[in-house]
């Protein structure tokens, strides 16, 4: 993809997810009807679910351009996914800010173990261990491959992980209250509609941080290349 | 075949005769879980609860901590006079050498398990009227997985300037799985319930163990590689 | 007749920093390269690519005609290396350590091997003391029997003479020479010009990850390596 092209792509995939997030906005706010049970605060799940959706899709790509990483030893692969995991850990962040703000307003507690959060929590310190390893070794290779180990690791932990806080305490009556498969069954299509914009929102928006963080990350490796060899250079004329 | 297993047991005997000439490892979890268990009780409010009715958290706690403490420094006796360039440089495929490494891993701290359920009994007069072959093997799945994952890490932590304080950060988040299906089956067996109700917890411990620990073998190589 | 060694544009690049800068050359069985330079130069990365303990960014190495790649195993049978470690365990005998290492290049006849191999280094009474209990020299006569136990066609040396003593730099020489029996390529990185010119045959001066000159040793004395190392270093940039 040409400069031009990719600048063009940023502009037009940041506009529409901005203008998604408004209308998102809008709708939980002015639109949806509130939820029976849960009341006006169930709304912020409008945002909650969708951000941790795109912090498992973020996860996912941070796993697979890490595996290809290791297997061609392309850097760009490793800036794809570095840029992968600094979007889903922002993401993930929203989600674990946003869990909390509901929780307490519903039910009076500002962190429950349900398994969303669960997961998200651990989630966001498995990227948390991605960027500490990628700067803690000297040779700045040996760091990114590192951290693709752990984006590959990290992956395949999330099916155990997510059975693991899915089926804990499965008896426990606030289970059935929060478990947002629970809330879909009682799913208005309106609501649908309202979370069906928000994951379209937020894949925008993560599509347009993805390609910006990508394109800043090739130009800084541009740029080192080039400092490099004017070091070189300079070195060679002294 | 056979040569691929006599390198793996040629890495993990080196390993286990050093430890057994020195006695070092050993002797630092062996004290380490007496002291944590001292620690423990009197953290406790006994007329509260029961050490009984939270024997498995405590026991997989100390393993857990334990397995940090001694686990932690897998690659220290390679790189203290360089003996990690001289075993990269033979013929040994990096995944054997892994596995050797997993294995001694796994035997040493099988020995301070045995070492936990002594002790702990005694502490906290625990008693144990279940399935005595189901928690040998809930606990022999739980170690492996734990040992295969740490393993992996301390390679990479020996090599960065962060050292072995990165080595929790990284893996608990990724140990969350084994703690929480090996402490629900301890719990039921320590309850004596059923095996059928501790089945799935010891499927998902072995499946967990034997995924990690095929591909911690593979990826080894990329994390060893200077 | 194949090359008992041979490396092509081997580089390596740490980060923006590049440690060895396109190093080639190639030995017959039989020869010993000699590699002097300053600290810095690049020569244990040069050493470690060499051994396939290092990947290297660029170029290839070959061992008797076949690729030595870092992810083949093969061909490791056909290397030895020493290095200013001992790349031994401290808590194991002499014994312990050769027969763990033995295991690891596959040899079956250890009961018979390793005794030699202690013989050949004068070692023979000691083999069961832990080695952490040698002074540097004998520990350096160690290391140099477990880099030839799998009797190696090719034998690496990192700075062999480091921290030993005159008497003990004087044994190792000794031993050094043992090597040059026509049939094994030896390549030696040392900062002890005077021996490393004795033994040589080919002498390289490695600066800034180049080889800036080499030379046949045979047209050089020990006044002449001298002068001329001097020379090189103090030209480079």
């Amino acid at each position: 993809m040409s400069q031009k092209q990719t600048q063009w792509a940023i502009g037009v995939l940041g506009t529409l997810g901005v203008v998604a997030v408004i209308a998102l906005h809008w709708m939980v706010f002015f639109w949806v009807p509130t939820e029976s049970t849960m009341g006006i605060v169930q709304r912020i799940y409008y945002i909650h679910i969708p951000a941790w959706w795109i912090a498992f899709l973020a996860f996912g790509a941070v796993a697979v351009c890490s595996a290809v990483y290791l297997w061609l030893g392309d850097d760009r692969l490793d800036r794809a996914a570095v840029t992968a995991a600094e979007a889903g850990m922002i993401f993930t962040t929203i989600g674990l800010l946003t869990g909390p703000l509901w929780g307490r307003v519903a039910w009076g507690v500002w962190w429950e173990w349900e398994p969303r959060l669960t997961s998200a929590l651990l989630l966001w310190f498995i990227f948390l261990g991605y960027f500490l390893v990628r700067r803690s070794t000297v040779n700045p290779e040996q760091g990114k491959r590192f951290a693709a180990v752990i984006g590959i690791i990290g992956v395949l932990d999330i099916p155990f992980i997510h059975v693991s806080v899915t089926w804990f305490r499965s008896l426990h009556p606030a289970a059935v209250v929060l478990n947002p498969d629970g809330f879909a069954m009682n799913l208005d299509p309106s609501m649908g509609a309202t979370l069906g914009v928000g994951l379209l929102a937020f894949s925008l928006v993560f599509a347009a941080l993805f390609l910006a963080g990508y394109t800043v990350a090739g130009y800084e490796h541009k740029l080192d290349l080039r400092e490099a060899a004017s070091a070189g250079a300079r070195g060679a004329e002294a | 075949m056979r040569t691929y297993i006599g390198l793996v047991w040629a890495v993990a005997r080196k390993d286990l005769l050093v430890e057994f000439r020195t006695f070092e490892r050993l002797t630092s979890m062996g004290a380490f879980v007496v002291l944590i268990g001292v620690l423990f009780y009197f953290s406790m409010n006994t007329a509260v609860v029961r050490p009984q009715d939270i024997a498995a958290a405590l026991i997989w706690m100390t393993i857990i901590f334990v397995g940090m403490l001694g686990m932690g420094g897998t690659f220290r006796l390679e790189e203290q006079d360089g003996a990690l360039t001289g075993i990269l440089q033979s013929p040994i495929p990096l995944d054997a050498l892994y596995l050797g490494k997993v294995l001694s891993n796994f035997i040493l701290l099988s020995v301070m398990v045995a070492l936990i359920l002594v002790v702990f009994t005694a502490f906290f007069r625990l008693q144990f009227s279940g399935n005595p072959y189901a928690l040998f093997g809930v606990l022999a799945c739980g170690v492996l997985g734990f040992v295969s994952l740490t393993t992996l890490f301390s390679a990479m932590t020996a090599r960065s300037s962060m050292g072995e304080s990165l080595l929790p950060v990284l893996i608990f988040p990724l140990l969350f799985p084994v703690i929480r299906f090996g402490t629900t089956a301890t719990d039921r067996l320590f309850a004596a319930r059923p095996f059928e109700e501790v089945r799935g917890d010891l499927s998902l411990l072995a499946a967990f163990a034997i995924i990690f620990t095929f591909a911690c073998a593979w990826l080894f190589r990329f994390v060893i590689e200077e | 007749m194949t090359c008992g060694l041979e490396a092509a544009g081997l580089v390596r690049d740490f980060g923006g920093v590049r440690a060895v800068d396109g190093v080639s050359f190639q030995l017959q069985p039989g020869e010993l390269l000699a590699v002097f330079g300053p600290n810095g130069a690049g020569k244990t990365t040069l050493l470690r690519m060499l051994a396939g303990v290092m990947r290297p960014t660029a170029g290839h190495v070959r061992v008797a005609g076949e690729a030595a790649d870092v992810a083949g195993r093969e061909w490791r049978h056909r290397v030895g290396i020493v290095s200013h470690q001992s790349l031994l365990y401290g808590q194991l005998t002499m014994a312990e350590n050769l027969f763990f290492y033995g295991r690891l290049f596959g040899l079956t006849d250890l009961k018979t091997r390793i005794p030699e191999r202690l013989a050949e280094v004068g070692l023979s009474d000691r083999a069961q003391t832990p080695v952490r209990d040698l002074s540097r020299g004998l520990k350096q006569r160690v290391a140099l029997a477990r880099a030839l136990l799998h009797d190696p066609e090719v034998v690496l040396l990192d700075e062999p003479y480091t921290g030993l003593d005159p008497h003990a730099s004087a044994v190792l020489r000794e031993q050094l020479t043992l090597l040059k029996d026509g049939r094994r390529t030896v390549v030696l990185v040392t900062h002890n010009l005077k021996q490393g010119l004795e033994l040589a045959d080919l002498v390289a001066i490695q600066v800034q990850g180049r080889f800036a000159s080499v030379a046949n040793a045979a047209d050089l004395d020990q006044a002449g390596v001298e002068a001329w190392y001097h020379a090189t270093v103090e030209a480079s940039p």
